[in-house]
């Protein structure tokens, strides 16, 4: 009875209703969209730095973390692989030794990042073979070395030349060794490019008189959200005493931070969103008391019950909210789908400007479905609080007075 | 009052006397270990806590101003020398074709991963010629009757430490016991000789062995092979062109 009767009442003007109704569509589309802007920024950031380098988790030998040292280094052999790779959740786990040496050639000496690397699990991680730009990919215990295309320019390098690395390896040991340049390779963020050499993890072993050691394992996961579970896994697993095992979080704690203080300027932009959207609500709720202030007269008038017509009332704020929210998902999803799928790049000098900070120049969209449940609650819960003003005028409705007034 | 004038001055007197023969026994044990020139063969052992390597190479002297140093084995850094010349020193890698010059900053460096420093190594400053030297009350080691001379930096030398105390025994002159300390007496390193040998014809330790103060489970080991002396070398063997020839 008391539905149909808010139904129908709903429907009776129906000018009043779609400005009502529009009004909370737009707040749930605009704060859908902002939001999944945001976060599928976030996404974007850590998917950048965490799957496409450090890896979701990494493994080390303890106290490398503290004294990122090629001393540091740990013992690695098809035992442990097997056991890394045997976890539920473990795509791949990619070996790597890490460690600075100068590089030079002919005249020009420059400090740079070897990183020792087993070819094709290392393009399971970051895709390498896609950043290459000139020559060729590593081969499994290559004698050759991909060159980042910032330190090759800055050294004067190119395909066939020979670099000369000098540093210090395992314990002191001397580090020198001549490498022929086999690629050069393009990277997004500046500070790889300009430093980044690349050689078999042989090879590497080699150079540093490291004996059968790595200085980390990162590790590829299937789903990132598993991250959580797969390190309870791991530390079950292996000697913690000699490794440490680590998550994203605790590889990137900057990254985390820097996002966490996004995400509050993020959330108090959304509350003054939801401010001035309560507001607009508000302002359509009193614009139509006001207007069936003499309906509101005649129907007491007539023996209506006040619990009667307030029940009716709230019903069709609730029926009308409940239309918006869903009216606004369902037009915020689609667009949100799309371009999920196909993120915004930018172009130009304002591309340019942005990857100077290090970022990439596109905007990203996040699909996470808590996303939309917390707007459609947070407006509908607005819509609660705020229906409660025509309650609290019919309460005090003076049939005479309302009539005569209107 | 003139008795107390005496024994002062008879007590400098004696100070004096002292510091002379300090000096002598330095330069005595110094000239018996080195010689004039000579050449050695060596094996190095660098110990940690979870791991060591060795390290065989050859050298040879001439006086204290030229010294050449050739890395035997392992393979990997086979025929990698060391040339020093007076207060510079340059090293020779084959591997990558270039003489690196090391800078006076590298010099308290550690040398190929040891607990010897590059300055160890070219001995840049003389026990005997950097120092003074002051004698103190005997003492014994391991049953052996031994000076104790502490060294003291001259203040315009160019010198690591700023202390040494060194045990040299009676009968050989040989050191057996030398403690380096930093400018604020902290104790740095110890070195310790043992297993006295003949080599070239001197009753000499043929065994070094430096342990760093502060991480007592570090040391490295050097073992004397063989050791020649005053052998046939002019200071034009000690150039650059033959660091790289050297075998």
């Amino acid at each position: 009875m008391y539905t149909k009767l808010a139904w129908r009442n709903i429907w009776r003007n129906k000018r009043r209703s779609f400005i009502t109704i529009g009004s909370i569509t737009f707040a749930v589309l605009l704060a859908c969209v902002m939001r999944s802007m945001q976060l599928g920024s976030y996404d974007r950031m850590i998917e950048n730095t965490a799957r496409f380098y450090t890896g979701y988790i990494q493994i080390h030998k303890a106290g490398y973390w503290q004294e990122k040292i090629i001393d540091n280094s740990f013992n690695w052999d098809s035992a442990l692989l097997s056991q890394v790779e045997s976890t539920k959740g473990v795509h791949t786990a990619v070996p790597r030794v890490e460690s600075f040496a100068l590089a030079s050639f002919e005249n020009k000496t420059k400090g740079g990042m070897v990183l020792g690397i087993s070819p094709e699990r290392e393009h399971e991680l970051t895709l390498l073979k896609d950043k290459m730009v000139e020559g060729e990919y590593l081969l499994e215990d290559d004698e050759g070395a991909i060159v980042s295309q910032g330190l090759a320019k800055y050294l004067k390098l190119g395909l066939g030349d020979t670099l000369v690395l000098i540093g210090q390896g395992y314990h002191g040991a001397n580090a020198a060794g001549l490498f022929v340049v086999k690629g050069i390779a393009k990277f997004p963020i500046p500070e790889q490019n300009n430093q980044s050499i690349f050689i078999s993890l042989k090879k590497a072993q080699w150079f540093y008189a490291l004996p059968d050691q790595i200085t980390s394992l990162s590790i590829v996961v299937d789903k990132a959200k598993h991250v959580d579970r797969i390190l309870v896994d791991l530390n079950s697993k292996l000697d913690t005493q000699y490794l440490e095992i680590m998550g994203w979080k605790e590889l990137m704690p900057d990254l985390v931070q820097a996002i966490e203080i996004d995400n509050i300027s993020g959330r108090i932009m959304l509350w003054i969103l939801y401010a001035v959207i309560g507001f607009g609500m508000f302002g359509t709720f009193m614009m139509m008391t006001a207007e069936r202030m003499y309906e509101f007269g005649v129907m007491m008038s007539i023996g209506m019950k006040r619990l009667k017509m307030q029940v009716t009332v709230f019903l069709e704020m609730l029926m009308m909210t409940s239309i918006g929210v869903l009216a606004g998902i369902s037009i915020s999803l689609p667009l949100l789908i799309y371009y999920y799928f196909n993120p915004i790049f930018m172009s130009g000098e304002s591309a340019d400007a942005i990857e100077q900070f290090g970022i990439e120049a596109a905007y990203f969209f996040s699909m996470d479905p808590s996303l939309f449940y917390n707007q459609a609650w947070a407006i509908f819960f607005m819509a609660f609080v705020l229906g409660f003003y025509p309650l609290y005028v019919i309460q005090h409705l003076k049939p005479v007075q309302a009539m005569r007034e209107a | 009052m003139m008795k107390c004038i005496l024994s002062v001055f008879l007590l400098a007197l004696s100070t004096l006397t002292y510091g002379q023969e300090a000096i002598d026994i330095i330069r005595k044990a110094d000239d018996k270990f080195k010689g004039k020139s000579n050449t050695s063969e060596m094996k190095m052992t660098i110990v940690r806590p979870d791991w060591k390597r060795e390290i065989t190479m050859k050298g040879w002297a001439l006086g204290n101003d030229y010294s050449i140093i050739l890395v035997t084995a392992p393979a990997r850094d086979k025929g990698q020398a060391f040339l020093k010349r007076e207060n510079e020193m340059w090293n020779w890698q084959p591997t990558i074709d270039r003489v690196i010059k090391l800078p006076p900053s590298m010099m308290l460096q550690s040398w190929m991963g040891s607990d010897f420093t590059n300055d160890d190594l070219v001995k840049e400053s003389s026990i005997v010629n950097d120092y003074s030297h002051q004698l103190e009350a005997d003492s014994t080691i391991n049953g052996m009757e031994v000076f104790k001379i502490v060294l003291t930096p001259k203040p315009e030398a160019a010198v690591v430490w700023g202390k040494i105390v060194t045990f040299i025994d009676k009968e050989e002159y040989n050191q057996h016991l030398v403690y380096y300390y930093d400018e604020d007496d902290y104790l740095v390193n110890t070195m310790v000789m043992s297993d006295l040998k003949i080599m070239g014809g001197k009753l000499l330790p043929g065994k070094l062995e430096m342990i760093p103060a502060d991480e007592p489970n570090n040391r490295t080991v050097i073992e004397y092979l063989d050791m020649e002396f005053d052998v046939d070398v002019t200071d034009k063997f000690f150039s650059l062109q033959n660091t790289k020839r050297v075998r």
